[in-house]
């Protein structure tokens, strides 16, 4: 049989497609390599106990992924950030407010709720650019996408006059520049803006000083800011998944695609890892954008397309360590009920600025910054009482490591985040009964993720909107007929945002590619 | 009590920008008075005698930013300006090899091949994508940045004109445009380079003066501040200024003074008098007071806004945005008298024949590094150089036989860290030594006996370039360089056309558009700016057409 479309990679962009496209009649079949569909947004099991494999959080799940998909099985606990100071005197971050942990106004809680509320303004007003095709001066193209591309922008260009002068030209300012300047202007270089930072460099090949973090930075609070899926983040993909095959929809799980078929200019199918062949009108791939022109022949592209694909950066920085705990772990200074809560280590800015430097020559930070999250904290009653699931983020390991991710070098990541942890948690190294390390190199192994990267590909000002994966391919459309992007390499990125997803088979809806 | 004096207009500030506007107002018939703190005029473009027989042009060193346009309006060869254009640049790594630049286009190609056919090949297209650029962005540099915030007519225009350009370059070029806008010149390099030399060579340009790295992203646009000048019309080209840098103040003041203008040097502006919102004029250090209704500072927005106007005078959102605008000094130089030329044997013919200027550094990676420690404080271990040896093209430089050297060097602190403090009170005579040493270290790596060479050194750390020329902690642009300081943002947005909230008060030095290096632009658009808001804007010769190129 023919499917309307297949869908490469069953990640939550790939699902999100999948279930879209479903939504609208279309015959869809996912195929995943893996064992189980997520991909880095899967939840896994250390020592018996459930944990979020790669991603833990969402920041800017878009809300009409969930809506129009119908997802309301999925249930968003916000959560607060607690920075971590190595003098005790941690920050308690909720939405614009900072705080002490005993509640009282932190010192700087004013400014940094300026701070707060100017980036929260701004990234709603980038928000309608992310929900949609990159604009693009689309020459030629079809004149109504012309127009409504003309209208968006115009829109947003009223939006921001609406805005009233001084933010109108607080935005044109702040747009490109660097996040630790941005913070340290009225911020101390203490936890409020080492959290800010962090949050703005998060899988990213840059550190708080790199002209364009203030942007990502706004990227990522274009949501509803840093929120615990219940069940875990795994059952946002499930809950895709069944959206998907509630509208007919097939996931084939343990089905590498080898190679997509191309005729006559046109894709019309893949050949999967066992051999077997799977026709379709369209071909939709979620996996990075150079991997994706491999499995479809380098032949079909042109020799400009090929070099810009060559080039995107895709430089690894994210690793990721789980652990399962014999006993809940005591932060000092921190009142156990903050437990639940993100518990960050970027005690400030330039702490985050030298953590990046070794990642540029190629070595682990010895001083890491660091994302925690203890689901069993933020659901108490999942957990057994002496296993204690903790997630952490860990910036920076960069992929390109020096003498490469051997197992020495994994123990060595490891070791460093609990001398980092044991240093905030005096005695926590003691209660590790279990623990996994994912480094950019296995996460690539596991996810195909090129690099290992958590954007599949640098999400920086000169790879986004109609760069986004490259010059001439900002359109979901990738250069042969009915062949499409649909993942993080795509507008507007990475992140567990549902967008490139979503946006992908609206395009492909609008082309009437699978009609 | 000195004395009083009325005139139309007083710059503050004998720099090329000051005297540029001071050359346009006392040609439209303002009285216009030049006040300047150092006993000569110039500013960072000076020459200077500071060893007997031996002329240091001792801040800024080559020129090919200098709009021809001015060059011609002012007719400064009239006054003596002579600009020697120079051919090459060639990259010394300390381990020995060496990487020449040449003009001549198959000479390059040559020279790369020696390293890499591939980088040969590269090349071309590199090539042609900076160029495109410098076209592009050239025809912004005598233009107002417009207000984005305004419904005004011509702040309406200037936008349209800015958005008419990029639309008219086409998608592909759009979207290379905004790439090269925001990339790092470290990345951008490595699309088109194998050769960690060729590299590290041409990534010099991009950092030259900033508080950025080579992988920070916008270096790449700082590259253009190094190539969308020329030299009699030939783009990209640098060349000497006969007589050092100062032959081109020395010109604009001599144009100034032809026109009527006077100048007073040797006590500086104590500060910049306000009256009911407006300036009124100026005291000087030495007592004397000047009035007149339009004030044009040349110093950088900074000094002029919080040193020298006050803060009590300023709407607190303003005086805040001019404390953060970021004017970090990244940069050093030495300057030596030098007793015979210096043998590098990496070069064939010991370079004798070379007239360029050389550059010593390795990799990129050793230029990230020189950045790293320059973040926290310390001055690069390995730094960049950019190195002129003037009297090779220009005798008159050094006595006969002997010769004269340049050497730029980055990255240096102004804040400098000794023992986890940081402060430019660290900078002594005692750290001063260990920065040169640490410098003459690196250049003995590439020019073994150059110590037994020297005569004379000035050695300049940002805190001397501050002290000397009024650069805020000594940053040779009057500001930093990235787009939050660029175009409409640049110095302030909501000031970016020379204004400033106090009536009559103008920002006339690189702190405004289109920024530092020895342009002259950034003074030129003030002085239409400020004839503009007389009802004298016809008296200002056009400088731009409406379609360079
Ligand atoms: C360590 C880490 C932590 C992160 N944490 C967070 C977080 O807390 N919050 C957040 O918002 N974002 C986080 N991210 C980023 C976020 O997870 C990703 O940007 C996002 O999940 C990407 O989704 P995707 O569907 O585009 O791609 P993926 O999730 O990578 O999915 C791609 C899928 O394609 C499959 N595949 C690959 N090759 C083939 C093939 N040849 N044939 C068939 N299938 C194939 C893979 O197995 C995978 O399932 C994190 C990323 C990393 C690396
Ligand atoms: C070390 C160094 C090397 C450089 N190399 C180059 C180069 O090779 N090529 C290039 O194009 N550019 C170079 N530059 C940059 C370039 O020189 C400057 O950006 C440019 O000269 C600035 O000109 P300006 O007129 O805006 O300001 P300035 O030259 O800074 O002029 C300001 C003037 O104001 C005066 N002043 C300060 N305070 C007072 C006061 N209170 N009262 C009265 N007067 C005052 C100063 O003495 C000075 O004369 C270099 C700069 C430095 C520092």
């Amino acid at each position: 049989m023919t499917y309307d479309a297949i869908v490469i990679g069953a990640g939550h962009n790939g699902l999100t497609a999948a279930a879209t496209l479903a939504r609208k009649g279309a015959r869809v079949c996912v195929v995943e390599k893996n064992a189980k569909p997520g991909g880095m947004a899967l939840s896994g099991t250390l020592d018996g106990v459930e944990m979020p494999r790669m991603a833990h959080l969402v920041y800017n799940l878009n809300p009409r992924v969930l809506s129009e998909l119908g997802l309301s099985n999925v249930n968003l606990k916000p959560l607060k950030t607690v920075s971590l100071s190595p003098d005790g005197n941690h920050v308690v971050l909720d939405g614009n407010r900072a705080t002490r942990v005993d509640g009282t106004p932190h010192p700087e809680a004013t400014a940094y709720a300026a701070r707060y509320d100017d980036l929260k303004r701004f990234s709603a007003l980038l928000a309608p650019l992310a929900e949609r095709s990159a604009p693009g001066v689309s020459f030629g193209g079809r004149k109504l996408d012309k127009f409504s591309e003309l209208m968006a922008a115009a829109r947003i260009g009223l939006k921001l006059k609406l805005l009233g002068r001084r933010n109108m030209r607080e935005f044109l300012r702040i747009l490109l520049s660097n996040v630790h300047d941005y913070t340290l202007d009225e911020l101390s270089d203490g936890p409020i803006a080492g959290a800010m930072a962090a949050d703005a460099v998060k899988g990213s090949w840059s550190g708080p000083r790199s002209p364009g973090s203030v942007l990502s930075l706004m990227y990522r609070m274009s949501g509803s800011g840093p929120a615990h899926v219940m069940g875990g983040i795994g059952k946002l993909t499930e809950a895709l998944a069944e959206a998907a095959q509630s509208q007919a929809a097939e996931i084939r799980s343990g089905a590498g695609v080898a190679r997509i078929f191309v005729a006559e200019d046109r894709a019309v199918g893949v050949l999967l890892d066992d051999g077997s062949e799977l026709r379709a009108r369209t071909v939709l791939s979620s996996i990075g954008a150079l991997q994706s022109l491999k499995l479809a022949g380098v032949e079909h592209f042109d020799a400009e397309t090929v070099t810009r694909l060559r080039n995107i950066r895709t430089k690894g920085t994210a690793a990721k360590i789980n652990l399962v705990l014999g006993g809940v772990p005591t932060f000092s200074g921190l009142p156990s009920d903050l437990l639940g809560a993100r518990i960050v280590i970027a005690p400030g800015s330039t702490y985050v600025e030298h953590a990046f430097n070794p990642a540029k020559y190629g070595e682990m930070s010895e001083a890491p910054v660091l994302e925690i999250v203890m689901p069993g904290q933020i659901e108490p009653g999942t957990t057994q009482p002496d296993r204690h699931g903790m997630s952490i983020l860990f910036h920076y390991a960069p992929h390109d490591l020096e003498g490469g991710w051997t197992d020495a070098a994994h123990a060595r990541l490891l070791d460093i985040t609990l001398a980092t942890l044991d240093a905030y948690a005096p005695g926590l190294r003691q209660l590790v009964v279990a623990s996994e390390v994912l480094s950019p190199a296995r996460i690539e192994a596991e996810t195909g993720a090129p690099g290992g990267h958590w954007h599949h590909g640098e999400w920086s000002t000169d790879q986004m909107l109609t760069t986004r994966p490259a010059s001439g391919l900002a359109h979901y459309r990738f250069a042969v007929r009915g062949l499409y992007l649909c993942g993080a390499a795509t507008h507007p990125g990475g992140d567990v945002t549902g967008l490139p997803g979503r946006n992908a088979a609206l395009q492909l809806l609008k082309d009437g590619a699978c009609a | 009590m000195g004395t009083t004096d009325k005139y139309d207009a007083i710059i503050a500030g004998a720099g090329h920008n000051g005297l540029t506007t001071a050359c346009y107002l006392q040609k439209a018939g303002l009285k216009t008075l030049v006040v300047e703190k150092n006993d000569y005029v110039g500013g960072a473009a000076v020459s200077r005698e500071l060893h007997k027989g031996w002329t240091y042009s001792n801040c800024s060193y080559v020129c090919s930013l200098l709009r021809q346009e001015i060059v011609r309006d002012l007719e400064l060869p009239r006054f003596g300006l002579q600009v020697i254009p120079y051919e090459g640049n060639v990259t010394l790594a300390p381990g020995g090899e060496y990487f020449g630049a040449y003009g001549n286009h198959d000479a390059y190609r040559r020279e790369m091949e020696r390293f890499s056919v591939k980088d040969a090949d590269a090349y071309d297209r590199f090539s042609r994508i900076i160029m495109r650029q410098c076209r592009f962005i050239r025809p912004f540099l005598l233009r107002t940045a417009p207000d984005p915030t305004s419904l005004k007519p011509r702040d309406l225009g200037e936008l349209l004109f800015m958005i008419k350009r990029m639309w008219d370059l086409g998608r592909r070029e759009i979207d290379e445009t905004l790439r090269f806008w925001t990339m790092s010149i470290g990345d951008m390099l490595d699309e088109h380079f194998e050769t960690d030399l060729i590299k590290a060579g041409t990534a010099g340009s991009g950092i030259i003066g900033t508080g950025l790295g080579v992988y920070s992203p916008g270096t790449a646009y700082v590259l253009l501040h190094h190539y969308m000048g020329d030299v009699d019309g030939s783009v990209g080209a640098w060349g000497f200024a006969r007589g050092g840098m100062g032959a081109i103040t020395r010109a604009l003041a001599a144009a100034f003074t032809e026109a009527g203008g006077e100048i007073r040097c040797g006590s500086g502006v104590a500060e910049i008098r306000v009256s009911g919102g407006r300036a009124t004029g100026v005291l000087l250090d030495n007592g004397d007071s000047f009035q007149a209704p339009v004030v044009a500072s040349n110093m950088d927005v900074k000094r002029t806004m919080l040193k020298h106007v006050g803060r009590e005078h300023l709407p607190a959102a303003f005086a805040k945005a001019v404390e953060n605008f970021k004017i970090r000094g990244s940069s050093g130089k030495i300057n030596i008298a030098l007793d015979r030329l210096p043998t590098s044997d990496t070069l064939p013919d010991n370079g004798k024949l070379f007239c360029g200027d050389y550059s010593c550094t390795e990799s990129l990676r050793h230029l990230e590094k020189a950045y790293d420690e320059w973040k926290d404080g310390y001055w690069s271990s390995q730094p960049y150089f950019d190195m002129l040896i003037p009297s090779k093209i220009d005798p008159t430089m050094a006595p006969p036989g002997k010769h004269m050297m340049t050497v730029f060097t980055q990255y240096a602190p102004y804040d400098l860290n000794v023992d986890g403090v940081r402060s430019p009170d660290n900078w002594n005579e005692e750290t001063r030594a260990a920065f040169a040493k640490s410098i003459f270290d690196r250049l003995e790596c590439v020019m073994p006996d150059i110590r037994d060479c020297v005569v004379h050194a000035e050695v300049r750390t940002p805190l001397d370039i501050e002290r000397e020329v009024g650069l805020t902690e000594g940053n040779i642009f009057q500001g930093e360089l990235t787009f939050d300081q660029l175009l409409f943002n640049r110095p302030v947005p909501g000031y970016a056309q020379y204004d400033t909230p106090v009536d009559g008060l103008y920002i006339v030095g690189s702190s405004s558009h289109p920024g530092g290096g020895v342009m002259a632009a950034p003074g030129a658009n003030a002085a239409r700016e400020i004839l503009r808001r007389k009802g004298l804007g016809r008296r200002m010769p056009k400088l731009a057409s409406r379609w360079e190129e």
